[in-house]
C-alpha cells in the first residue's frame, strides 16, 4: 500500500470544498446554505493543517484556530440574520428574499 | 495502518458531505455535517494535530452545530419541496465543466505526487516534532500572532453585539416603561403619541382597557415598530 502523501489530503480538501460550493448553489434553504459554507471553511482548514504538518510549521494550525473563531462569529451573526429574515417573511427560502426592500 | 485510517476517514467525510447536500430535511443535513466534522477531527489526529482535533469536536460539532440545530428546531423548518431547476438548460455545460475541473485536478495531483518534496512522514526529520501540541500553539498564539489573537477577541465582541441587535424583538414597551409582574402595565406615552415623556402608569389587562381608563379612546394607536 502506498504511503499517505500530502496530495491525498489536498485532493480530499478539494473534493469537500467542491461539494460545499455545489451545495451553496443547489440549496434554496438559507440554513442549508449556511451549513455548506461551514463545510467549505472546514475543507480549507484541512489544507492548512496538512501543510502545517508537512512543513513542520505551527503557523498553519494558528490560522485554523482563527478561522474557527471567525466561523463561530459567523454562525452567531448569520443565524441572527436568518432569524430576522424568517420573522419578516415566514420563509427560509432564499428565492423569497431576492430583494432587500421590505 | 495510516493509509487505512486515511481511506476510512476520507470516505466518511466525503460520504457525509454528499449526504448533507442531497438531504432535503435540514435536520438530517446538520447531522451529516457533524459526521464530516468528526471525520475531519480524526484526520487532524493522523496529521499530528491533537489540539485542533479536540477544538474541532468542541467548537464545531459542539457549539456551532448545537446553535444550528437549535435554530432549525426553533423555526420548525419544513422539508424543501421539489421545484423545477431554475436553469435546467445549463446541465450539459455544467457536466462538461465539471469534467474539465476533475481532469485538471487529477493532472495537478498526479504531478504533485511525483514532486521531489519530502514525503509526509512524521519520522522523516528525525527529531521529535512538537508542532500541533497545545504548548507550541499557545506559544505561537501569544508571541508571533498576538495581534491577530487580540483582533479575534474584538471580532467576537462585534459578533455578540451584532447577534443581539439582530435577534432582539422590538416590542411595545420601552426602557422607561414600568412593568409589574402578573399584570399589564402601560404608560400614557405608550398609548398616546402626543404624551411623550409622560410615564404615568395604567394597570389593565388589555391595551384597549388602558386607553379607556385614560380617556384616550379614539386616539390612534402608535404603530408597533
Amino acid at each position: 500500500m502506498p504511503d499517505v502523501s500530502l496530495s491525498w489530503y489536498l485532493a480530499l480538501s478539494a473534493v469537500l470544498f467542491t461539494i460545499g460550493v455545489a451545495g451553496v448553489i443547489i440549496k434554496r434553504n438559507a440554513i442549508s446554505m449556511f451549513m455548506c459554507i461551514e463545510l467549505m471553511l472546514n475543507a480549507v482548514n484541512l489544507t492548512f493543517v496538512a501543510f502545517s504538518s508537512y512543513f513542520r510549521d505551527v503557523s498553519g494550525q494558528l490560522f485554523v484556530f482563527i478561522v474557527m473563531t471567525v466561523a463561530a462569529a459567523e454562525a452567531a451573526v448569520g443565524l441572527g440574520i436568518i432569524l430576522a429574515v424568517f420573522r419578516n417573511r415566514e420563509s427560509l427560502d432564499v428565492d423569497d428574499s431576492s430583494v432587500l426592500k421590505n | 495502518m495510516t493509509t487505512f485510517l486515511f481511506v476510512l476517514l476520507a470516505g466518511l467525510a466525503i460520504g457525509s458531505a454528499i449526504a448533507m447536500v442531497v438531504q432535503r430535511n435540514p435536520l438530517y443535513s446538520a447531522i451529516s455535517l457533524i459526521g464530516v466534522f468528526i471525520a475531519l477531527a480524526g484526520l487532524y489526529l493522523t496529521l499530528a494535530a491533537p489540539f485542533l482535533a479536540a477544538i474541532q469536536i468542541i467548537v464545531y460539532a459542539g457549539a456551532i452545530m448545537v446553535l444550528v440545530v437549535f435554530v432549525i428546531m426553533l423555526l420548525n423548518v419544513e422539508e424543501e419541496e421539489h421545484k423545477p431547476l431554475r436553469m435546467g438548460y445549463l446541465t450539459v455545460i455544467a457536466i462538461l465543466l465539471a469534467a474539465i475541473l476533475f481532469g485538471e485536478a487529477g493532472f495537478i495531483l498526479y504531478f504533485m505526487g511525483n514532486s521531489p518534496l519530502e514525503p509526509l512522514n512524521p519520522n522523516a526529520v528525525g527529531n521529535a516534532s512538537n508542532v500541533g501540541l497545545t504548548a507550541s500553539i499557545g506559544t505561537g498564539l501569544f508571541t508571533t500572532y498576538l495581534l491577530p489573537f487580540e483582533i479575534t477577541s474584538v471580532l467576537l465582541l462585534m459578533a455578540i453585539v451584532g447577534a443581539m441587535t439582530l435577534a432582539r424583538r422590538v416590542g411595545l414597551l420601552r426602557p422607561t416603561d414600568l412593568v409589574v409582574p402578573g399584570s399589564q402595565v402601560l404608560t400614557r406615552q405608550t398609548l398616546d403619541p402626543k404624551a411623550i415623556g409622560d410615564a404615568t402608569e395604567v394597570e389593565s389587562s388589555t391595551t384597549a382597557e388602558a386607553a379607556r381608563v385614560l380617556g384616550l379612546e379614539g386616539v390612534p394607536h402608535r404603530r408597533e415598530e
